[in-house]
């Protein structure tokens, strides 16, 4: 097997609980290989964003560790080239268009080129939202602003996407929608995926699909 | 362009809104200040012009002193003249008189001029409103015009002058006669010190009030245009005598120019403190910008913006609102400027007092003068000041961690 995309080894974070500490994850092992989509079920307060913010490099876990193709380096200027995300509120900043809230991402990474135009516009489009490039987010409906946070996420060709419950706000059918669409956009951008969601549906649609349960991955079942 | 100063740019105009409120109060509160302090500063600095401009046309850009009348002047004249960067020089003698015309009096000073050269050295013709500097001769002089008002003389005239020798012909038990002089112009300068206190003769006449003799008070010299005024008093003394010196404009009026330096820079200390206290308001403006978007900070941090970057798109705003403050604000200052006399006009007309600005500012107009370092001075210490207002938003975005941003409700 080729190096992964994404490994985790031994993860453990716990928080401040009254007079001790919560342990949320007790010794997370997870490896993601190249196009691999994967997704994780869990209860409310499970860990699942836990262990995605752990896995974004936005955290540090207590012990163990994460590292992206091999390398631990998962610091700012590494992850807007190597990872995109997808959140459930979508975050997407009211003031730039939908275009410009893609070409963001690019923007971060430094290397705004007419290239990069092109990109955006073609990633809207695959999204079916090239008409409303010059729209704020404020007039796009749910679905729609979760769209141009898909393209987003994939602007700068990710090895990595990372999606946190980006169904949570959406109706059953715009959210199978977003899910048929993000897996058909990794799938051409050979992006893994790390699906966090509460949707069976949804989690079945993965190539595995894991269960967190007191702090733990194990299999899960579709 | 950087993303933090794109998205800085965005944030203070968002895409399809023109002027958000919090852009518009923040840019209007900067452009206030920095329109009050252009604004100050011009007519502080047209009063510091003007009265540079009167001393030079009235008494050239430097003035030989000497502790004692000065002999032999022609040849002091014709050394001075010999110096490099020196255009002309002229002879003056100066001191107090009683000017009597029917029951009035006034004590103004009488200037005795050379009248051969004092036009290659000053521009008092251009000031002379009746009459003419050639009407002169050793029995006339000119009034400055509000003396010639407060005595109630005018051209055509007979005025007495009584000379500073009556005190020796009193001690003496002498009988003093005060000579009479025929008031052949008026002559008005535009500030109400010397508009009101100096009356012009010939050296000659000055010379027999003053009982000088051949010789006199001292000498006005013109310099060279472009020459450095100091350079050339430092060549000026090189070939004077001891006991004899010269003095740039500078240097004579050294205690006022300095009051009138310290005034100013009061001024513009005190102005300043309206930028700060808009730097303040664009400070708790941009806390609160801050509060309302940390998932927006979270996000930029998930995106793998890093923090001083996103510090840096704090700071940037207030960069802008500085940048755009002072630009607004100079375009106000500078219409203000135009406009001040119409202004003044206006305000000196309601309130029924438009003799006030002459008797206690000096000035028949109110003057202008705007200098390009002290609009580059006033831009750049707003603008700096509204950058430092960003720092403190800026810690507070940078200091956001990522996760707990977007965790935020």
């Amino acid at each position: 097997m080729s190096e992964p995309v994404l490994s985790a080894r031994a993860l453990r974070k716990s928080y401040p609980s009254g007079d001790g500490r919560l342990e949320v994850l007790r010794g997370v092992d997870l490896d993601i290989a190249a196009g691999e989509s994967v997704s994780i079920r869990g209860e409310s307060g499970s860990g699942k964003s836990t262990l995605l913010n752990l896995l974004a490099g936005l955290d540090s876990p207590d012990t163990g560790s994460v590292s992206w193709a091999g390398s631990t380096d998962t610091g700012a200027g590494r992850r807007a080239a190597f990872l995109g995300m997808v959140f459930q509120s979508f975050y997407l900043v009211p003031e730039l268009d939908a275009l410009a809230n893609v070409l963001l991402a690019r923007r971060i990474l430094g290397r705004l080129d007419p290239a990069a135009r092109t990109r955006a516009r073609d990633l809207l489009a695959r999204v079916g939202l090239a008409e409303r490039a010059h729209h704020l987010p404020a007039h796009l409906s749910g679905g729609e602003r979760q769209r141009v946070a898909l393209a987003r996420a994939l602007m700068n060709s990710p090895r990595l996407i990372l999606a946190d419950e980006p169904t949570g706000n959406l109706d059953e059918q715009t959210g199978g929608g977003v899910i048929e669409l993000l897996l058909s956009l990794c799938v051409s951008a050979d992006a893994a995926l790390v699906l966090v969601t509460h949707n069976a549906a949804h989690a079945a649609r993965t190539r595995r699909s894991l269960l967190l349960t007191s702090g733990t991955l194990g299999a899960g079942r579709a | 362009m950087p993303w933090y100063l794109h998205l800085a740019l965005r944030q203070l105009f968002p895409t399809g809104r023109r002027f958000p409120f919090f852009t518009l109060i923040s840019t209007l509160g900067v452009a206030l200040g920095v329109a009050l302090l252009i604004i100050v500063m011009g007519v502080m600095g047209g009063f510091a012009y003007e009265i540079r401009h009167m001393i030079v046309d009235t008494e050239g850009e430097v003035q030989i002193v000497a502790r004692s009348p000065i002999p032999d002047y022609r040849a002091l004249m014709r050394k001075i003249d010999s110096v490099p960067g020196v255009e002309a020089a002229t002879p003056y003698a100066r001191d107090a008189v009683m000017l009597k015309f029917g029951d009035k009096a006034a004590f103004p000073m009488l200037r005795g001029l050379d009248l051969d050269s004092v036009s290659r050295v000053t521009q008092l013709g251009e000031y002379v409103r009746v009459g003419s500097l050639d009407d002169l001769d050793d029995d006339s002089i000119i009034l400055s015009a509000q003396l010639a008002v407060s005595i109630g003389a005018r051209v055509g005239d007979t005025v007495e002058v009584y000379s500073p020798l009556i005190i020796n012909k009193l001690a003496a038990d002498s009988v003093f006669l005060p000579r009479e002089v025929r008031v052949v112009g008026i002559l008005e300068i535009g500030h109400q010190q010397l508009d009101s206190s100096t009356a012009y003769g010939t050296i000659r006449l000055a010379q027999d009030l003053y009982g000088l003799g051949s010789t006199v008070h001292g000498l006005d010299v013109r310099i060279k245009p472009g020459m450095n005024e100091d350079d050339v008093v430092a060549r000026i003394n090189a070939v004077l005598p001891d006991d004899i010196r010269a003095l740039s404009w500078q240097d004579s009026f050294s205690e006022f120019l300095w009051v009138l330096n310290l005034e100013r820079n009061m001024i513009f200390f005190l102005l300043l403190f309206i930028v700060i206290v808009a730097a303040f308001s664009v400070t708790s403006s941009l806390l609160i910008s801050v509060v309302r978007k940390t998932r927006e900070i979270g996000l930029l941090g998930a995106l793998g913006g890093k923090p001083v970057h996103v510090a840096a798109c704090f700071c940037a705003q207030g960069l802008f609102i500085g940048v755009l403050g002072s630009v607004a604000g100079l375009a106000l200052g500078l219409t203000a400027l135009a406009f001040r006399n119409n202004v003044v006009l206006w305000i000196t007309r309601v309130t029924q007092h438009p003799e006030v600005l002459r008797r206690y500012y000096q000035f028949s107009e109110l003057p202008s003068h705007t200098s390009g370092a002290t609009v580059a001075l006033i831009v750049a210490l707003t603008i700096v000041i509204s950058t430092l207002a960003g720092l403190l938003p800026a810690w507070k975005a940078a200091s956001l961690k990522p996760v707990e941003a977007l965790r935020s409700e």
